[in-house]
């Protein structure tokens, strides 16, 4: 190190009169706090662009959970009954969410008043995500530095303050449960490795005070509880298992699991549900190996051999029988869903349409790995041989770790998330060998001699390893040069990524103009806004469930589906409303007592992700159910099999509620210079059906580029039709 | 007490089993158990299981102005497609990369002859340079937009 400063050309600003350990402690600080700073800044970039909004549709849930929490107090959130979503239905709000987010947003918020600091409750939501990445820079620092030493520690540190994987779901306006999940889960890992490496109970209980934590924040919580039992199995499998392990795993779990079943959402889950019981099985399995191995020391090899063979067939027929009992009985569930799906990826394809159609649970193709890795998808192995080069407990640990995460990321491209800590870590530990080997390789003794002997010198003194060792210097010097280039190119991407790529807030679209200035489209709030302010108090709106959380959050109005999607049938009769023709469509309207209906729509301004282009899933779910067993989806299409809404179209398609809702109007719309009126820009067509009149419904509100239209429901007739 | 555990074996005799795990049953070795990391690595990383799922053509096929069908190896534009062609070059050449610097470090181990030595370094430095470009020329056709 001292070498290294002599040459170093900022020597004079690093403190002289410091000792050797000072000095490095100054330097690992620094390099911290500026890892911190700029994992906090670069999310910043839609902060900076457009405002400080929130984001998407899931957080808003979120932000109006939050904000009832801070208002009402913590009793009243977890008895919340919300009756103003799924109408008639209703949602228990306090039993089916994790309120690990919204608790630390209202702690913080708190905290800063009580030192008069008065941020809103909308801006300590909004900056809550990047504060945590902050944290997670750290606790990154601290688990590498248990798995291997602390220059991986810093390097991987540095690599995840910018990882695009994370900063994906934890961007600024990102007020999602991911954005404090991955500090809790890192930070339980953390103290999971401290726990097997000490085999103290305080750290152990730690980590089980941090997987509470854990548990509370997200429901990826499955994958530690799964994570963790495993690498105990493989301890005992390659012959790992010790006193430590045993220690750390039994108060791991017991206390782990008292503390997970505090959460209304998770109840008994954790002793009834299939996805627990690798843990309850490992528990068991390490009590018996213990014991075991307790019984061998004690006895003589034949006593021992017939006391085996005995327990093995009377203990174990027991348990296999009480098992096939309780699995016959039904009392432990099966895999649910979402976590059969990720075992079986065509699960979700061929039964539950729900899930198959949210764009996040479709599996990953080869770009979006190196799209949100670069780098690091060629130092994963590196760093897994070097953990393979010194086979320790926690190397295990970080192996499994790896490998199971490569998997589901590649099945759902929304776990990419879970995948990026482990990216950075096993490639900061394989980046910092590769430095540390061939720095060691460098001639660092060059400047103290003058310079025309140097190369002379320093050729002479290596003689014993120059004959199998040609250029030792130079190709060090080339290392670490090419090194230093991949890691310059890394931070480019990871900055052109972020910019470019995941700072889009959703509710505020952008485009550039022909002169290159930017243009915004403001649609969505203009629209919830006039919801507000223009329609009765219980006004119920129908929509499709994407846009349910916004309804709520922004306009104030009780809705019939949103995001949570724990009811497919009601889904699916508001699919079929949106698929029938328009006096099918009112009957369902009544019986749900709709007052206004809510559609998407890009043809205007060449928007995507419009109602339209939807539709398809809408006839997919509405007709999965026994009500909507009429609608098929080949109706839909032309004889030929496409999807098309010009003349060609299928007049089911073209007489149907969500095409007339779209449309109307939009036939004497001129869209673009030298094309008919009623050019779809999206689809690029002219419509079919362009003349029509709408009978039970009427416009109530359009936003300025025709991006969301609001229709009211028109009340039955006074006088019957006889 | 005694009394108590003798009771079920005066109905009961308890077999005599003679239990012995299979000699063909072995920890397999670390290189062993690394290689198939690698190749799993290799698998998951080439967009096979979205492969399985969706389904793609091997190639694409775009028609040109005279007619003629022209293969397409990149699927243009999207973030998360893919055809199978494409993800499998691509997860070779990450494989070829890590590959690379797995054998830079293993050229620093102290008795080598010199000609091995020297072939590795050559070698590891040539699978580096064509992972890492081949990648980010695969990432341009991809994405036309990147990094502009």
């Amino acid at each position: 190190m001292d070498a290294l400063t002599s040459i170093l050309p900022f020597k004079q600003l690093l403190p002289q009169k410091l000792s050797y350990d000072k000095q490095e402690t100054f330097l690992k600080l620094f390099i911290l706090a500026s890892a911190g700073i700029l994992a906090f800044a670069t999310r910043l970039f839609s902060v900076l662009r457009y405002e400080s909004v929130i984001h998407e549709f899931d957080p808003y849930f979120n932000y109006r959970t939050t904000k009832f929490l801070t208002d009402e107090g913590f009793y009243s959130f977890h008895n919340w009954f919300d009756d103003r979503a799924w109408y008639p239905l209703g949602r228990i709000i306090g039993g089916t969410i994790y309120p690990g987010l919204m608790v630390t947003s209202a702690a913080l918020y708190h905290a800063l008043r009580w030192f008069h600091i008065t941020i809103d409750i909308r801006n300590v939501c909004v900056f809550l995500a990047p504060l945590f990445s902050s944290f997670t820079v750290i606790v990154t620092y601290l688990l590498t530095k248990e798995l291997r030493n602390t220059s991986a520690g810093l390097v991987a540190a540095c690599l995840i303050s910018i990882v695009p994987g994370y900063i994906s779901r934890s961007v600024a306006g990102s007020y999602d449960n991911e954005g404090i999940a991955i500090f809790c889960m890192l930070l339980t890992y953390y103290l999971w490795i401290k726990a097997i490496k000490t085999g103290s109970i305080m750290w152990s209980a730690s980590c089980a005070l941090a997987y509470f934590y854990m548990v509370s924040s997200w429901g990826g919580y499955v994958f530690l509880i799964n994570l963790i039992p495993l690498h105990v199995l493989a301890l005992m499998f390659t012959g790992h298992f010790s006193h430590r392990i045993y220690v750390s795993y039994s108060t791991f779990y017991i206390i782990g699991t008292i503390l997970s079943m505090q959460i209304s959402f998770v109840g008994f889950q954790p002793v009834q549900s299939s996805e627990h019981m690798l843990a309850f099985g490992t528990f068991g399995l390490c009590q018996l190996f213990s014991f075991v191995e307790y019984v061998k020391s004690k006895l003589t090899q034949t006593q021992f051999d017939a006391l085996f063979s005995f327990a093995l067939v009377t203990v174990g027929f027991a348990l296999s029988i009480a098992g096939l009992v309780l699995w016959a009985s039904g009392k432990i569930a099966p895999w649910t869903g979402r976590f059969y799906a990720l075992l079986d990826p065509s699960y979700a394809k061929n039964h539950i349409p729900i899930i198959a159609s949210v764009s996040e649970h479709q599996p990953t193709a080869w770009s979006s790995f190196f799209f949100d890795f670069e780098l690091l998808v060629f130092m994963f192995p590196v760093g897994i041989y070097y953990c393979f080069k010194e086979l320790t407990d926690a190397n295990i640990f970080i192996i499994i770790y790896g490998m199971t995460s490569i998997y589901f990321a590649g099945v759902m491209v929304r776990l990419m998330l879970v995948l990026a800590p482990v990216m950075c870590v096993l490639s900061g530990i394989g980046i910092s060998s590769i430095l540390a080997t061939y720095m060691r390789n460098l001639d660092a003794s060059q400047p103290k001699k003058p310079a025309g002997t140097a190369s002379a010198g320093s050729r002479s003194r290596r003689t014993d390893d120059s004959s199998t060792y040609p250029r030792k210097n130079e190709i060090a010097f080339g290392v670490i040069c090419l090194m230093s280039f991949f890691l310059i190119t890394y931070v480019f991407h990871c900055t052109w990524v972020t910019s470019e790529a995941y700072s889009s807030p959703s509710i505020v679209l952008s485009a550039r103009g022909g002169d290159g200035s930017r243009y915004i489209f403001d649609d969505f709030r203009e629209a919830y806004w006039w919801l507000r302010y223009n329609t009765d108090e219980n006004a119920k709106v129908m929509s499709w469930w994407d846009y349910g959380y916004q309804i709520t959050a922004m306009a104030n109005r009780t809705i019939l589906v949103d995001n949570n999607t724990w009811n497919n049938t009601h889904i699916s009769r508001v699919g079929q409303a949106m698929s029938s023709t328009e006096d099918k469509a009112y009957e369902i309207m009544r019986e749900l007592d709709v007052d206004y209906v809510l559609v998407i729509f890009g043809g205007l301004i060449g928007y995507s992700s419009d109602d339209i282009n939807k539709f398809l899933w809408m006839v997919r779910i509405g007709g999965s159910t026994d009500k909507g067993a009429h609608i098929k989806e080949s109706d839909y299409f032309t004889p030929q099999g496409e999807f098309r809404v010009d003349k060609e179209g299928s007049p089911t398609l073209l007489n149907c509620l969500m095409y007339k809702l779209s449309y109307y109007r939009f036939g004497e719309t001129y869209t673009e210079q030298d094309k008919p009126p009623g050019y779809d820009r999206t689809r690029s067509v002219e419509i079919g059906n362009k003349n029509f009149e709408l009978e039970k419904l009427e416009e109530a509100y359009t936003t300025e580029h025709w991006l969301v239209r609001i229709y009211k429901v028109k009340k039955e007739e006074n006088r019957g039709q006889s | 007490m005694e009394s108590l555990y003798r009771l079920p074996f005066t109905i009961v005799q308890c077999p005599n089993l003679k239990l012995k795990k299979p000699s063909w049953i072995r920890k397999p070795s670390n290189t062993v158990v690394l290689f198939g990391l690698l190749v799993s690595y290799f698998l998951v990383t080439a967009g096979v299981i979205y492969d399985i799922i969706v389904e793609p053509p091997s190639v694409g096929s775009t028609t040109d102005e005279y007619g003629h069908h022209k293969p397409v190896a990149f699927m243009a534009w999207r973030i998360n497609g893919q055809y199978i062609m494409e993800g499998l070059a691509a997860s070779f050449m990450f494989t070829l990369g890590g590959l690379g610097f797995i054998l830079l470090d293993q050229t620093n181990k102290p008795n080598m002859p010199r000609l091995n030595r020297v072939l590795m370094i050559i070698c590891s430095f040539i699978f580096i340079l064509v992972a890492y470009c081949a990648t980010k020329i695969f990432i341009r056709i991809k994405m036309p937009s990147y990094l502009t």
